[in-house]
């Protein structure tokens, strides 16, 4: 053979040898274990640590929370329908989460690091699954939003872990001090009167409210956005929210008078009208929610006064704004008449 | 031959030269002969030393292992499956939501390991309009592409009939992304999960061509593919895959076929099931209850 | 989160991941690229291998072109590849059920095919150099040589007979490297527009004209550089080949899209939106209309009519550059028009390709450059060029 053809199949074989340990050298030492793969592999994948965990994993902090869920609706285990926790609060990991599970305004971290939150706006949240939409199927309760609750909070009325369970308490504020609120109370009594309520008072009566509604109340006034009432806003200015909770406890503890001097005919036409307020309100205007204040004993100009407010948008709640536009002046002081005449605690 | 006419004309030269440097070129060429022998001796040599040592190893390695170091878990023992059942689905989005978040996938609008789909016929309409979460939209409804919510579209529509449908990778029997694969990123484990490699995988989109169902994607943070693992690192401490353990009305349902008691299992034996695409070939390991017959 | 450069707008319904499309412009530029080099080389083994003699002027040169083209082929995918230091992991762990674990070593295989086989044509003319030139070209040329002067009788019928053998061996080794591309898409059952046996036939012999057009433009303009008058003789050669394997290849084509319709399997549907809408300009009137009837039309005319001269001159290489671009069209056509039919059956997506970037337009267009580059350098390093005077400018 000539030279050059040796040596050209010469430079061919040391270049496939080469190539040979090259690709020998190159494969990694796990590959064909189990297949034509890197067998490493499996074990590499299989060791990410996971996100998400169980609700067992919150029970042992938030036991009774747990147990409210438990029995709810949200858990039904026979019908397949169980809201697992992680669902609306997002991943017990400590990867951030951000999205419908934005942190509330407290923004104190989860103990342990987890970094999970308390959803701040339910509409956005519940509706996910509770918006009536088609394709929906029917086994899966739904509301057409704007008709249910206009921009009212689902949490106002619902209580999240346990939505049909309307005696549970919601996510309100502590119970306070009555005996510190007291003591807060003197600067109170001008407006309000000495035992929370009177006639012809400038403020609204306070006695025997609902201890979580008064605390939600005055923390409003605080809030940017929350309610607005100038007096207000310069009394709370200098109240922290232990102030404002005890302050509320003090003035749930006391009793209350109804005024019993209304017109008998105003006040039976407005309880044929309170009869779609007991719903929220109770049927005796005691309502059954922290949350949702007492009517029985209330004032009537002031609860005049507070139905025009929703009626023209200065008082803000989605849902007595709905219920507000369909009454009628006439309608509001028949009603006013029949709370303030409405035996109160 | 050809060339430019410059080239010298060698073959009257050649063969005087033959002659004269006959004894020289000779014992020249013996030494390069024997060069040349040894060398090839060499390397055989070499050659047959590799081969011989790399077929060690790997017979080693062949006899030693019958499954990977997974703490607690050995894949022998398991065959996972999956089911979903299109009834129950209400479209909430959780499980695509919860699947970005346990599988560090990219927010955004282009890149699902899960998604849902919602048919909707409309009356008088033979064809149903059919969009995902992923539509314009519905990304609007929701405010980013890091969230997700279908808008409510066809709220004041008449609707003839609508359901949702959550799709993901079927973890076929024979799948066609691991056919084509060139290098072996992609594979079946033995409990029935295809699995990519990221290290291995060079990133040609092949497998995401091959794939029928269109649960493949590039990731282009890892300049590789990714998809739909059906969990394996939770699967394989006992816990379930992340979309079915926040899916709030069990419209998805996932176990091991091997445990008869499983709801899988059970979900086979109660329901009369679908797949998507069979004329693929692939035999997906996805199965449907209440499907109609423009799911694809 | 910036937004992705290749983010598909659509209409219809798609899957949410098919908004990225996979395969760019990159993939249509490397089925060219493979494609000239394929017929590059069939343009080379017309006189190598079957002995027409009229096609000598060009056959060196369809070998140094089949070369340089083949030295670009492996950047466009280099480009697209997401993890390209990981590019040689299908010849180090060849999955061989896949098309693409046949890639690399088709590859590595028929480019040292190229090498070699330009190697032994060129060898008296390197060794020549080897002894003139001085410096660091003639270091080049010395060490080209492998050391051996020898041009003996047995030394030259040697390299006949190995040039023969990789001609021979080259045929089969281009239609396979370019063949498998077709392969590659006709084999997917993922996606209708590409499922088809008849993929690999189709994109060879658009392969083919694709080289013969080439060679025409290239082989005219090596004419015009360099002052001397054109073969006629085998420029009508190339002619009869371009018409005759341009008739082939649309009757392929033309059966393929019958069949396709004919057939009318699930999918067809979108298939006929999608043909009878978005396809219009880049299929119908570019691909078919100005790319294939124009020039078959021209050809037949001047076959018919047995053209000569400065018309044929004109006519031929009008007709190998509508050609050219209508093959180009063609890979567009189908990788890209594949991935705008969604895998839904239910959408059409629209590719927008970047102007700039790794794979971008811009990349594309230096790409399909970069080759002519290369071949202009070779034909300094290596002219393949041939006496004009052995064949008459112009019959009479």
């Amino acid at each position: 053979m000539p030279k050059h053809i040796v040596r050209l199949l010469l430079v061919m074989v040391v270049a496939a040898v080469l190539a040979y340990a090259a690709k020998q050298f190159f494969t990694p030492k796990s590959f064909y274990q189990f297949g034509h793969y890197r067998g490493d592999s499996v074990a590499e994948i299989a060791s990410d640590k996971p996100n998400f965990g169980t609700p067992k994993a919150c029970e042992k902090c938030h036991a009774e929370k747990y147990a409210q869920w438990a029995k709810g609706v949200h858990n039904q285990l026979d019908k397949g329908k169980v809201v697992k926790c992680e669902v609306c609060h997002g991943p017990s990991s400590s990867r951030d989460v951000k999205g419908p599970f934005d942190n509330v305004a407290t923004g104190k971290e989860h103990p342990q690091g987890l970094k999970m939150s308390i959803p701040a706006d339910s509409v956005k949240l519940c509706t996910l699954c509770h918006e009536q939409m088609p394709g929906r199927p029917a086994e899966q309760r739904q509301v057409d939003v704007a008709g249910h609750a206009g921009t009212q909070q689902c949490t106002g009325c619902h209580n999240a872990h346990s939505p049909r369970d309307f005696g549970a308490v919601t996510a309100v504020s502590r119970k306070g001090d009555a005996t510190k609120g007291k003591a807060l109370a003197a600067d109170c009594a001008a407006c309000h009167g000495d035992t929370g309520f009177g006639k012809g008072l400038p403020g609204p009566n306070l006695a025997g409210q609902k201890e979580g509604y008064l605390a939600a109340a005055l923390k409003g006034y605080k809030k940017a956005g929350g309610r607005s009432n100038d007096m207000m806003t310069g009394m709370v200015a200098s109240m922290s929210d232990t102030d404002m909770e005890n302050l509320a406890a003090y003035y749930a503890s006391l009793s209350c008078q109804s005024a019993r001097d209304g017109d008998k005919n105003a006040i039976a036409a407005g309880k044929a009208l309170a009869a779609r307020c007991a719903t929220c309100h109770g049927a005796a205007g005691i309502s059954s929610q922290p949350a949702w204040p007492n009517l029985a004993g209330q004032a009537s100009d002031h609860f005049q006064a507070a139905l025009k407010g929703y009626r023209d948008g200065s008082r803000k709640n989605g849902m007595m704004e709905k219920v507000a536009k369909e009454l009628s002046d006439k309608d509001g002081a028949n009603l006013a008449a029949y709370y303030a005449d409405a035996k109160c605690k | 031959m050809t060339g430019s006419a410059t080239v010298p004309d060698t073959d009257s030269t050649s063969k005087d030269s033959v002659q004269e440097l006959s004894q020289e070129q000779l014992s020249q060429e013996q030494l390069q002969r024997r060069s040349v022998l040894r060398f090839f001796g060499a390397a055989a040599l070499g050659c047959g030393a590799a081969a011989a040592a790399a077929t060690a190893v790997s017979s080693q390695a062949a006899t030693a292992i019958d499954k990977p170091e997974i703490p607690g878990y050995d894949w022998n023992q398991h065959h996972w499956g999956y089911g979903i059942d299109a009834t129950r689905c209400i479209g909430c989005l959780r499980c695509v939501e919860a699947c970005k978040i346990e599988n560090n996938v990219q927010r955004d609008a282009h890149h699902f390991r899960t998604w849902v789909e919602r048919y909707v016929y409309l009356e008088g309409e033979e064809r149903p309009h059919i969009d995902s979460q992923a539509d314009p939209v519905n990304i609007a409804a929701s405010g980013s592409e890091k969230e997700y919510r279908f808008a409510n579209r066809y709220k004041d529509a008449k609707v003839d009939k609508a359901f949702f449908v959550p799709k993901m990778c079927n973890h076929c029997t024979h799948p066609a992304c691991v056919q084509v694969c060139p290098v072996g990123a992609t594979y079946k484990t033995e409990d029935g999960v295809v699995l990519i490699d990221h290290k291995m995988c060079i990133g040609c989109q092949y497998c995401v061509q091959a794939c029928p169902y269109g649960a493949r994607f590039f990731d282009d943070r890892l300049q590789a593919t990714n998809k739909c693992t059906w969990c394996y690192h939770r699967i394989t401490k006992g816990l379930l895959p992340a979309c079915v353990e926040v899916c709030p009305v069990s419209a998805r349902v996932f176990g091991d076929l091997k445990d008869k008691q499983s709801p899988i299992s059970k979900f086979l034996r109660d329901n009369r099931t679908h797949v998507l695409r069979p004329e693929s070939g692939n035999a997906p390991n996805c199965y449907y209850v209440g499907i109609d017959k423009e799911v694809s | 989160m910036e937004p992705i450069a290749e983010i598909a707008s659509y209409v219809g319904y798609v899957y949410p991941n098919e908004t990225v499309i996979p395969w760019t412009v990159m993939i249509v530029i490397y089925p060219y690229l493979t494609g000239l080099v394929a017929g590059a080389f069939t343009m080379s083994s017309l006189y190598q291998v079957f002995g027409m003699e009229r096609f000598k002027p060009v056959a060196h040169l369809s070998l140094l072109t089949s070369l340089c083209c083949m030295l670009i082929v492996p950047l466009p995918l280099l480009l697209h590849l997401g993890h390209p230091e990981r590019a040689a992991n299908p010849m180090i762990t060849p999955h061989t059920t896949s098309a693409f674990a046949v890639f690399g070593y088709m590859a590595s295989f028929y480019l040292i095919l190229l090498v070699l086989e330009n190697w032994f044509v060129f060898r008296p003319y390197i060794i020549q150099q080897a002894q003139q030139r001085k410096g660091v070209m003639g270091l080049f040329f010395r060490v080209l040589t492998l050391g051996s002067y020898d041009l003996s009788a047995k030394a030259m019928a040697a390299d006949k007979k190995w040039i023969m053998a990789l001609a021979i061996t080259g045929i089969p080794g281009a239609h396979g490297l370019h063949g498998y591309v077709g392969f590659v898409f006709g084999s997917l059952k993922s996606r209708e527009w590409w499922s088809s046996d008849l993929m690999p036939p189709i994109f060879l012999f658009s392969a083919i004209i694709s080289g013969i057009a080439l060679l025409v433009v290239i082989y005219v303009i090596s004419c015009r550089l360099r002052k001397v008058p054109v073969d006629m003789d085998c420029l009508k050669g190339m002619s009869y080949a371009l018409w005759g394997f341009m008739m082939f290849a649309l009757l392929l084509e033309g059966v393929e899209f019958a069949s396709l319709m004919y057939r009318a399997r699930e999918g067809i549907e979108i298939i006929k939106e999608y043909v009878s809408g978005p396809l219009i300009v880049p299929f119908w009137t570019m691909q078919i209309g100005i790319g294939s009837v124009i020039p078959l039309l021209l050809l037949t005319f001047m076959a018919w009519r047995g053209t000569r001269g400065t018309a044929l001159y004109n006519g031929l290489v009008l007709s190998a550059m509508l050609v050219l671009f209508s093959v180009l069209m063609m890979r567009w056509n189908v990788v890209i028009g594949g991935q705008e039919i969604a895998k839904t059956g239910k959408g059409l997506l629209t590719y927008h390709a970047e102007v700039i970037g790794r794979e971008s337009l811009l990349t594309s267009a230096i790409l399909l450059v970069a080759p002519f580059v290369l071949l202009w350098g070779a034909v300094r390093l290596f002219p393949p060029w041939v006496e004009t005077e052995v064949h008459a400018p112009e019959h009479a």
